[in-house]
C-alpha cells in the first residue's frame, strides 16, 4: 500500500499535517499550477497502513484519509516486491 | 470503499479549504458503507445550507429540500416506503432554527431516520450570521459585539423530545464519530448525531479561528468526554466555560415509527 494525496482535490488546508500521529506530511513548500501549497509526504514509509495492513487484514488508523475535507488522500495498492533473477555474465 | 458512494465527476466540491463538511461526509459514507447497504435503497436528504450540499455529491437518490424541512420530507419518504433506509444531513440553522419544529416532533414520533447535523455554529453560506448555536460572546454579521443570547444545546432538546440515540462529536474525533454514526444507523428509531464542525471562512475568521487547524486545536482541547466527567467530576460541579461534552448521551427503545414489518 501506498500513501497517495490527489492534487486535483486537495485545497491545501493542513489538517492532515495536524492529525497524523507520524507527522508524515508536511506543510507544503511551493505552490501547484492552481496556486494551492499541497502537503508534502515525508517518508510516508512510516504510515502503519502502509506497513501493516497485510498482516493485519484490516485497514489500520485511517484518521488521515478519514479527516481529508477534500477526500484527497487514498492508499493505492502497490505490486507486491518481485524478487529479479539476475544472470552473471562471465 | 467510500469511493463507491461518491460522484466522481462532482469532486471537488464547492466546501471552502478546511472545511469540516467534507470530513463529517467521509465519516458518514464510511459509516453506511459498514452497514452493507443497497445504494438504491438508501436516500440522502438534506435542507439548504453549506452542510445540506453533502447529498448531491453522493450517489444515491437524494432530496434537495426548501429550508429547514428536510426532516419533514424525510418523514414523507419514510412514511410512503418504510422500507428505505433515510439519512438526513442538515446544519444547524437549518435544523434548530427553522426547522426547529419539526425536528422537535420527529423526535417525539421517533421515526426512523438518522439525522446528521453539521454544528458549524453560524449560518455559513449566507454570509456569516449568528444562528441559533452561536455560542455567547462570540461575533458574527448579526451579532457583531459578540452573541449575548444563551445558545441551543442540541443534544439535550433530542434527548428531552425522545429520540432513540443521541450522541455529540466533533470533526475532529472522526473514529468515534465513525462509530457513532454506525450505531445511530443500526438503531431503530430517531436517532441525531451532533457534529461540532469549524467553519474557517465564516466563523473562524471572525473569532480568531482563521485557520481550519486553529478551530481543531480547540475541538481538540475543549471537548470532554462525557463518561469520564460523569466519572471523575465531583456531582454538581459546572463544565469549564468554552468545553462542551461529547460522547454517546442516550440510546433506549421508545416506541418507534415507519419501521417496516418484516425487519
Amino acid at each position: 500500500m501506498k500513501l497517495e494525496i490527489d492534487e486535483s482535490r486537495c485545497k491545501g488546508c493542513n489538517l492532515c499535517t495536524m492529525v497524523c500521529p507520524y507527522k508524515i506530511y508536511r506543510p507544503g513548500s511551493r505552490p501547484n499550477r492552481r496556486g494551492i501549497y499541497v502537503p508534502d509526504l515525508d517518508q510516508p514509509e512510516r504510515c502503519p497502513n502502509c506497513r501493516l495492513q497485510g498482516l493485519y487484514g484490516r485497514r489500520l488508523c485511517g484518521v488521515c484519509a478519514l479527516i481529508c475535507p477534500d477526500q484527497a488522500i487514498r492508499w493505492v495498492p502497490e505490486k507486491p516486491f518481485e524478487p529479479m533473477k539476475v544472470v552473471i555474465e562471465y | 470503499m467510500r469511493d463507491d458512494w461518491l460522484r466522481e465527476d462532482r469532486l471537488p466540491h464547492i466546501y471552502c479549504a478546511g472545511c469540516g463538511n467534507g470530513t463529517i461526509m467521509n465519516c458518514v459514507l464510511e459509516a453506511v458503507e459498514k452497514t452493507g447497504w443497497d445504494q438504491k435503497k438508501t436516500i440522502f436528504i438534506s435542507g439548504i445550507g453549506c452542510s445540506s450540499r453533502a447529498p448531491g455529491y453522493i450517489l444515491t437518490d437524494s432530496l434537495h429540500t426548501t429550508h429547514g424541512r428536510a426532516i419533514a420530507f424525510a418523514t414523507g419518504v419514510k412514511m410512503a416506503n418504510p422500507s428505505l433506509h433515510v439519512v438526513v444531513f442538515t446544519g444547524d440553522g437549518d435544523l434548530a432554527a427553522i426547522g426547529g419544529n419539526h425536528f422537535i416532533h420527529a423526535c417525539r414520533r421517533n421515526i426512523d431516520i438518522t439525522v446528521v447535523c453539521m454544528n458549524n455554529h453560524i449560518y455559513g453560506m449566507t454570509g456569516g450570521q449568528g444562528s441559533p448555536t452561536t455560542p455567547i460572546g462570540k461575533t458574527s454579521t448579526t451579532t457583531p459585539y459578540g452573541a449575548d443570547e444563551a445558545p441551543f444545546d442540541l443534544a439535550e432538546l433530542a434527548m428531552a423530545a425522545g429520540a432513540n440515540y443521541v450522541a455529540r462529536w466533533t470533526s475532529f474525533h472522526v473514529k468515534q464519530l465513525t462509530d457513532s454514526v454506525l450505531t445511530g444507523l443500526n438503531t431503530p428509531g430517531f436517532s441525531l448525531i451532533e457534529v461540532r464542525c469549524q467553519c474557517p471562512t465564516s466563523y473562524g475568521r471572525r473569532n480568531k479561528y482563521r485557520e481550519p487547524v486553529d478551530y481543531m486545536t480547540y475541538l481538540k482541547s475543549h471537548a470532554v468526554l462525557k463518561e469520564k466527567w460523569e466519572r471523575s467530576a465531583a456531582p454538581g460541579t459546572e463544565l469549564p466555560v468554552d468545553s462542551f461534552l461529547v460522547g454517546e448521551f442516550v440510546r433506549r427503545q421508545r416506541p418507534v415509527m415507519g419501521v417496516p414489518d418484516e425487519a
